[in-house]
């Protein structure tokens, strides 16, 4: 906009409009009043420099890279890998199942949803680690025939086997939920489609509606993914050298409690921003085609933050 | 809704707010009590006169400590005959129970026992959440570094094992390439991986040494097999094989007696009252009673080696 000159009395013509962005102080002193506290917080831990008291921020570092808390780490990761694929199938096979026609299949999947989601997660651990005192041996094969597999329990089912029986079975359940919920959020109209053209219950499963779900099952799952990652801490009842049963370990000789739940807490901080990063990348390839969540991009929101362009 | 209306609505649930918060502090003191009172009914018959202050002992009770009152005690729970939660499933009884209530009565206090997970327990008294650990601890030199002790009882280390199928040992040695289950902070559990580093240094397969957070936990993993030792303090494990039904069995020799010592913060400076409470519940007999009372008068101690850091190991 050019400068404004002084209105022309004489032809009538109104003045330039000056155009002044819309000032927001409101926004200026809530962020300065959250920085403050930011900084002021931020500086009250990070000057606690006492090695006997408090946060003790040298064992932290001390300990940070551990070869038993690297160990810990390492085992916390597989673990939360395995029981959530685990955990993905299962919900999955008992969702679908739980959608059934047949009553057997549906009523079979619901006591299986019930039961695991009943009991609490740690007398599951307890009971799978420990089965061999309800099942000394264990045989796979005819039922009511011969066994082609006959085993010691402690042997077929090793503290890793029971460990993931315990997590997958558990998350199973609690997927179950997340995958009828993106099941039942698809618009019946792309099943009768399917039907229409002649597709089996399967096929329309598998190629109609199970994709179109996976947007409304990413986020929850992706919750779940972080829970199980905590929840594996559970397993310090089977005698699991995960990455909390690794810090008690280790403070249970130095007692230094406090500086090795940080660098626990820490990792595990570390295990769930990359999992923040990995959900982005998965929502964003299932979310293709739907424009209603679109945001604008953090540049524009920080470049309008002074004021000016509204943000859409 | 009409200005005045809002601004008594506002103004109600204001009260109720104040009232429940005021509610919710007031009655958290008379229940801590009545649970105190209630422990100290049950010990009335076992030690008579630990009723009543002793002026000698009170005088020694540091300042911030008789102003409170009460003795906070953290044991853990799952050590049968010491310290197990008793019929009413919440009440912590045992010889160490009985003991504090005995010791906090003298020094003019109410002793106030709760469970804790044993390895819990000292770093709780460092941060000063609780002012007595009485939980079977043994009197060690690594631990008196963060805790101060009060030497009370004498115990070793024995091993148990299932009574049909179970694995003998007869001492630490033998322990190499087997699984043994122990509770996390122990001693034993430290006894066991130092086994098992001399295992390897000699050329033997590594002792297997599953840590568990309670003693039941340890005796549920022998039970379901996936331990084939278990060890733990004499008289404990001497009652828990008692109370198995046949279920577990003693093997091999007891090693390392030691004291155990009843655990106080350094800073608390209680150790002199303590240690004299003690020695006058040993002189009036009441010691005695109390662990006759669980059978397990063989580790009682005469009173000159009651003492302050009395470590040997």
């Amino acid at each position: 906009m050019s400068a404004s000159e002084p209105s022309d009395r004489r032809t009538g013509r109104p003045d330039e409009i000056k155009a002044v962005p819309v000032r927001r102080p409101g926004r200026w002193i809530a962020a300065a009043i959250v920085l403050i506290f930011a900084a002021s917080f931020a500086r009250t831990i990070i000057t606690d420099t006492g090695t006997n008291k408090g946060f003790q921020w040298v064992w932290v570092g001390h300990y940070l890279f551990d070869s038993r808390v690297l160990h810990g780490v390492w085992t916390t990761i597989y673990l939360t890998f395995l029981s959530m694929v685990i955990g993905v199938v299962l919900g999955i096979v008992a969702a679908v199942m739980r959608l059934s026609p047949n009553p057997i299949l549906s009523r079979a999947s619901w006591l299986y949803i019930w039961f695991f989601r009943g009991t609490p997660l740690l007398v599951q651990v307890l009971f799978w680690y420990n089965i061999a005192t309800l099942f000394p041996t264990i045989s796979l094969g005819v039922p009511f025939g011969p066994a082609i597999v006959h085993e010691q329990a402690n042997s077929l089912i090793t503290p890793l086997a029971a460990g993931l029986l315990a997590l997958g079975l558990n998350e199973g359940a609690y997927m179950s939920e997340i995958v009828r919920a993106g099941i039942i959020s698809v618009d019946e109209g792309q099943t009768h489609a399917a039907q229409s053209l002649g597709m089996s219950r399967l096929q329309t499963m598998r190629l109609i509606v199970l994709p179109q779900a996976m947007r409304v099952i990413i986020p929850p799952t992706g919750n779940e993914t972080i829970s199980m990652l905590k929840n594996t801490s559970l397993l310090y009842v089977a005698s699991f050298t995960e990455l909390t049963y690794s810090v008690t370990q280790i403070y249970n000789v130095n007692y230094k409690v406090i500086p090795l739940l940080i660098v626990a807490s820490i990792w595990y901080l570390v295990l769930t921003s990359i999992l923040y990063v990995g959900q982005y990348f998965i929502e964003r390839r299932y979310g293709r085609g739907f424009t209603r969540s679109e945001r604008a991009s953090m540049r524009a929101r920080w470049l309008s933050f002074g004021g000016g362009k509204q943000r859409r | 809704m009409v200005t005045w209306r809002k601004s008594l609505l506002a103004a109600l649930l204001l009260s109720c707010v104040v009232t429940i918060a005021a509610c919710g502090s007031s009655s958290s003191s008379p229940s801590s009590s009545s649970s105190a009172s209630s422990g100290s009914t049950s010990t009335s018959t076992a030690a008579p006169s630990s009723g009543t202050a002793n002026a000698a002992v009170a005088k020694l009770v540091p300042a911030a400590l008789k102003s409170k009152g009460t003795l906070i005690v953290a044991a853990d729970a799952s050590y049968a005959p010491n310290e197990f939660i008793g019929s009413d499933g919440h009440t912590v009884v045992g010889m160490d129970a009985d003991l504090s209530k005995a010791l906090a009565a003298l020094m003019g206090l109410k002793a106030n026992v709760v469970n804790a997970t044993f390895d819990t327990i000292i770093p709780g008294l460092a941060s000063g959440k609780y002012d007595m650990g009485a939980s079977s601890f043994t009197d060690t030199k690594a631990r008196e570094k963060v805790v101060d002790f009060v030497d009370y009882f004498s115990a070793g280390t024995s091993f148990f094992t299932k009574a049909s199928g179970g694995t003998s040992v007869s001492g630490l040695a033998d322990l190499c390439g087997k699984s043994v289950s122990v509770e996390s902070g122990t001693t034993e559990e430290t006894d066991a991986k130092a086994q098992s580093v001399k295992c390897k240094a000699a050329g033997k397969p590594a002792v297997n040494v599953l840590v568990f957070p309670t003693q039941s936990a340890a005796n549920l993993a022998l039970s379901s097999g996936r331990a084939q030792i278990s060890m733990a303090d004499s008289p404990v494990a001497a009652y828990q094989v008692k109370q198995s039904n046949g279920t577990f069995k003693l093997v091999g020799q007891p090693y390392g007696t030691a004291p155990y010592g009843l655990a106080l913060p350094k800073s608390a400076n209680s150790a002199p009252a303590v240690l004299a409470a003690l020695k006058v519940l040993e002189s009036n007999g009441t010691y005695k009673s109390i662990l006759t009372k669980w059978g397990i008068e063989s580790g009682a101690i005469p009173a000159s080696e009651m003492k302050i850091n009395g470590a040997t190991s």
